[in-house]
């Protein structure tokens, strides 16, 4: 293998790929990247076995040829590098790097015992735009859970129907769903459960308006724009019937500026326990009363002038749950309903008139409070 | 009042009669059968009237297990030739004269009978001087006095005690072997050296040193001279005043408790007693922080105000009545507590540990001649052979507050937050002022955690009260129903356990020994934040759950509680009641495991709640929650020193 390439086109192939390079491995040749070169180009692909990325970059390349070599110095050397083109070559396992009046000679290995890329067919691809998906998983995959009990809660939903689709993230305690309307004819309904590290390397990658391709095979699902790929492992459901728990017959309703609750929310966080962040949120007709008390370290009270006609209703919450969701609010106003004070509360943005934008709702579970 | 050796015998020539009154040597024999029981009881009477007599060395030497000769030697104050004849006479005694005296006792002996009682039952000699004066010498057999006569000696008092039980065949039938007799010997006197730390003791057998026993600055030095320095460094001590009794003493460091035979001594006022309820006390201080079952060893030092407590209860006085016995149970398993929780009490790595710091108390100095017994450890009123001093200056005056450099290390902490590093993702490193804390992330959490939750069942995690005692078997449910009304008030007023609702329930099937639990335990369950009801069959349903932690299983830390409660365990078996029960194994349960990963954050929180627990270094099973390395240890192993 022998080829040139900028500076700065090995930093940014490299960049992009070692995200997906497991920093401890019990597999060694994990922590290299494949560097291969073709009549195409340089394709630079990493993996943990369970997502993979891969991406192709422009390179004048003399010799084909592939080799895989450690990927954090690899990373490092280039990042330290004069702006000049870079020279690659490889002789048996090592691989020789040279740029202005620096070489540098790295021991590699061979191709053969990097794990080789789940086959994913893009013929029936979907196809969407890479900002859409991205909106997506950013305002969802942050509600999925870290505990691991419950594998399936650890990813994210993708529902893809013929005219819409959603994406849902959840822990048990609080869930985030968005949908978005899309036109894929006769497609027919797909769940999908994939991991959000795989989505945080879609959303990092894929982020720009271009429309991606999105492949699937039985426990893998692909993503694909011009030389880039992500390969992902698929969770396997089913996923818990989340529509069965967002409330329909909420019957309070409460619109509040989304900056003073997140304010108000930080400072009584600041006396709460530190275990449970439980913050009383008390409901009265034009004013919402906040209050903390925790035995050990003291008190605190807060008011905020609201919109809310309904009954007088004491609920409690972990602030640092509505705080999360509230920063994923996209507008400056929220709405929130509930039922009792055991029942599931949902926020939802407050758009403007005349503006539109996906269907999103955030639901969340209230704490227990004692009297 | 008649007088024995006159009135009765005339009385007796002049009247025939059934009933008489017992001649003066028989009847010292039969007391002797109660206060003179073995060798041991001899050296007991004599040291302790050596000790009355302010003595500051003692030497006892025996032959054949004390079966042949025991001899007493001390330096105390003698006696003149007058009170050294009187004193053999039975209820003569200088140490009390009126019956208000008793009430305030504080020499060991006062009855009067010991001496008397030994005479009448072996070859007794005694040789005592009082300073600058000729000495006496009186002969004793079986009770009667042979002859008294000047000797030369230097002050103080020897007692020679030879043939015990020459003139009574049937108790000396019932002597043990000399061996035996002997080990009786040692015992008896390490007690006594144990309450009387400046005096010096030495023990001979058969010419053979047994004790050396210099006199002591303080109880951890007569231990170790008693059993050696590395047993001495197995304590820590403890120290508690409360309303009027005040409790000193060593107890041993929870992860040195071992299943061997414990040394348990108590004493009052300096005095050596028994008292299987006091040393239940010290095993409920102890709870949790050791295996159940475990005995752990323990020196107690009491002291109460004068009348609250009676002496004179057995002739031997190996027991005692206090006035107010909850107090002083209390008062001990509190001091006991107090000193479990400190730093001290955590399992070290070091080869050989500190040597437990004695909080001093001062000690007057010493007055009219008479040598102060006291030093270390008892309240300056304690001092034997004086009137008690006011109350006040044995409260407040007389303690000295706790060493500078232990009191800084009571809190781990140094300067600033101390940075932790998590090892192995199980173990938190901690730099602490006097060297490094390793602390078990599991074990640590789940102290956290069975605190918390026996507060919010409204219970001091380890106070006597508070929860009350388990009922009969059956009665569980009977009682967790009864308490259904103020379920929600205790817990609400405690801050309680948040319960976090499930947006998808939990739906369990349970064996029919775990639903028979939930159904018994279902109210406190639901205070441990448990919400859930029957579903129909063996299932229940849960609807909401505690979170301890962000990386917390719900469904598993219920059906682990579940089957634990259900199958019994050690832990469920250490519980005393179902209040201690679910929150033992809630804990266990619930608390963070080992091989998790925790950011810096997630760590600091961790070792702040953890050094806010009442016993920040046991866990719920009995095992450490800190292992410490002390900087004195590292110097050692880097040849630093």
């Amino acid at each position: 293998m022998k080829f040139t390439i900028t500076r700065d086109n090995l930093q940014q192939g490299l960049a992009s790929v070692a995200a997906s390079i497991p920093t401890r491995t019990t597999l060694p040749v994990l922590s290299n990247i494949l560097i291969e070169a073709d009549g195409a180009g340089v394709r630079m692909s990493g993996t943990d076995l369970d997502i993979a990325v891969s991406l192709q970059v422009a390179a004048d390349v003399e010799e084909e040829g592939a080799l895989t070599v450690p990927a954090k110095k690899l990373q490092e050397l280039a990042r330290e590098l004069p702006e000049n083109p870079v020279r690659i070559s490889t002789k048996a396992d090592r691989f020789e790097l040279a740029c202005g009046r620096a070489s540098f000679k790295l021991n590699g290995m061979p191709r053969d015992e990097f794990p080789t890329f789940p086959a994913v067919d893009f013929h029936d691809a979907w196809k969407l735009s890479g900002q859409v998906l991205s909106t997506l998983i950013h305002q969802t995959s942050f509600a999925v859970s870290t505990e691991e009990s419950r594998p399936i809660l650890n990813g994210v939903l993708w529902q893809l129907g013929d005219r819409e689709m959603r994406m849902v993230a959840t822990n048990g305690h609080r869930l985030a769903v968005m949908k978005q309307a899309v036109n894929f004819p006769g497609a027919g309904r797909v769940d999908l459960i994939i991991p959000p590290k795989a989505l945080a390397q879609v959303e990092r990658l894929f982020a720009g308006g271009e429309e991606i391709e999105v492949g699937r095979s039985e426990n893998h699902l692909g993503f694909r724009q011009g030389g880039t790929r992500i390969f992902t492992r698929l969770i396997e459901g089913p996923y818990p019937n989340y529509e069965q728990v967002i409330p329909k017959d909420n019957d309070k309703h409460a619109d509040a500026d989304k900056a003073g609750l997140i304010q108000a929310l930080r400072r009584m966080s600041v006396v709460a326990s530190e275990q449970t962040h439980r913050v009383r949120l008390s409901f009265n007709p034009g004013l919402l009363r906040f209050s903390v008390e925790s035995p050990d370290l003291g008190e605190a009270r807060e008011e905020l002038e609201i919109d809310y006609q309904g009954e007088p209703l004491d609920i409690g919450f972990n602030a640092a749950y509505l705080l999360e969701v509230l920063r994923y609010i996209p507008t400056a106003e929220v709405h929130l309903t509930f039922k009792a004070p055991e029942r599931a509360a949902t926020l939802e943005p407050v758009r403007p008139e005349g503006e539109s934008g996906p269907d999103y709702l955030c639901l969340v579970m209230p704490l227990r409070l004692l009297e | 009042m008649l007088t024995r050796t006159e009135q009765i015998p005339q009385a007796l020539q002049s009247m025939p009669r059934r009933i008489h009154v017992l001649p003066d040597t028989l009847a010292n024999q039969i007391a002797a059968g109660e206060v003179v029981e073995r060798p041991a009881s001899v050296v007991k009477e004599l040291v302790e009237n050596a000790l009355d007599a302010a003595a500051t060395r003692i030497e006892v030497s025996i032959q054949n297990g004390g079966k042949t000769e025991i001899r007493v030697a001390d330096d105390g104050c003698g006696m003149g030739r007058d009170d050294a004849l009187l004193a053999l006479d039975r209820y003569a005694t200088s140490k009390i004269a009126r019956p208000e005296d008793l009430k305030g006792v504080r020499t060991l002996g006062f009855r009067g009978e010991a001496l008397p009682s030994i005479a009448s039952v072996s070859r007794l000699t005694l040789e005592t001087a009082e300073p600058g004066s000729v000495g006496t010498r009186v002969r004793v057999a079986g009770g009667r006095v042979l002859g008294a006569e000047d000797c030369a000696r230097q002050t103080g008092t020897t007692v020679l005690v030879q043939s015990l039980f020459f003139n009574v065949p049937a108790r000396a039938k019932f002597l043990k072997g000399a061996g035996v007799e002997t080990r009786g010997i040692v015992d008896i006197l390490s007690t006594l050296a144990l309450a009387n730390l400046s005096s010096a003791f030495l023990l001979q057998s058969n010419g053979r040193t047994l004790l050396e026993l210099p006199a002591a600055v303080d109880l951890p030095t007569r231990v170790a001279d008693l059993w050696g320095d590395e047993i001495a460094r197995r304590f820590i001590s403890v120290q508690l005043q409360r309303e009027g009794v005040s409790v000193a003493g060593l107890v041993e460091r929870p992860d040195v408790v071992s299943p061997t035979p414990r040394r348990a001594h108590l004493f009052v006022g300096g005095r050596p007693f028994r008292d299987r309820f006091l040393i239940a006390a010290l095993d409920r201080a102890y709870r949790t922080t050791i295996v159940q079952g475990l005995r752990p060893s323990a020196l107690i030092y009491l002291d109460v105000p004068a009348g609250a407590v009676d002496v004179n209860v057995h002739p031997s006085k190996a027991e005692v009545r206090f006035r107010d016995r909850d107090l002083v149970e209390g008062t001990v398993e509190a001091a006991v507590r107090e000193g479990l929780a400190g730093l001290d009490s955590a399992a070290t790595l070091d080869a050989t540990p500190a040597m437990p710091q004695i909080r001093r108390l001062t000690t007057e100095p010493r007055g009219g001649g008479v040598p102060d017994n006291q030093l270390a450890f008892f309240v300056a009123g304690a001092r034997r052979g004086e009137p008690p001093p006011d109350e006040d200056a044995a409260a407040g005056g007389a303690v000295v507050p706790l060493d500078e450099a232990v009191a800084a290390d009571a809190v781990p902490e140094p300067e600033g937050p101390p940075s932790l590093w998590q090892l192995h993702d199980t173990y938190i490193l901690a730099e602490s002022r006097s060297g490094l804390l390793l602390i078990d992330q599991h074990s640590a959490h789940e102290r956290i955690l069975y605190e918390q939750l026996m507060r919010g069942f409204g219970s001091t995690p380890h106070g006597p009260d508070g929860v009350r005692p388990e009922a009969e078997s059956g009665s569980v449910a009977a009682a967790a129903v009864g308490e259904d009304g103020e379920d929600e008030v205790d817990v609400g007023r405690s801050g309680g356990v948040a319960s976090q609702r499930l947006l998808f329930p939990l739906t369990l099937r349970l064996s029919p020994a775990e639903y028979t639990v939930v159904e018994d335990a279902m109210v406190l369950l639901r205070r441990a934040g448990f919400e859930m009801e029957p579903f129909g069959g063996r299932t229940v349903i849960v609807h909401a759950a505690p979170q301890p932690h962000p990386y917390f299983s719900p469904e598993r830390c219920l059906r682990d509680m579940l089957a634990e409660l259900a199958g019994g365990s050690e832990l469920t078996r250490a519980a005393r009641n179902q209040h201690e029960r679910i929150a033992m194994t809630f804990a266990c349960k619930g608390a963070i495991k080992a091989g998790q990963r925790l950011s810096p954050r997630e760590m600091q929180e961790l070792f702040d709640r953890l050094f806010a627990t009442e016993l920040p270094y046991h866990d719920v099973h009995g095992r450490p929650t800190v292992v410490r390395l002390s900087l004195q240890e590292l110097e050692r192993r880097f040849g630093r020193t």
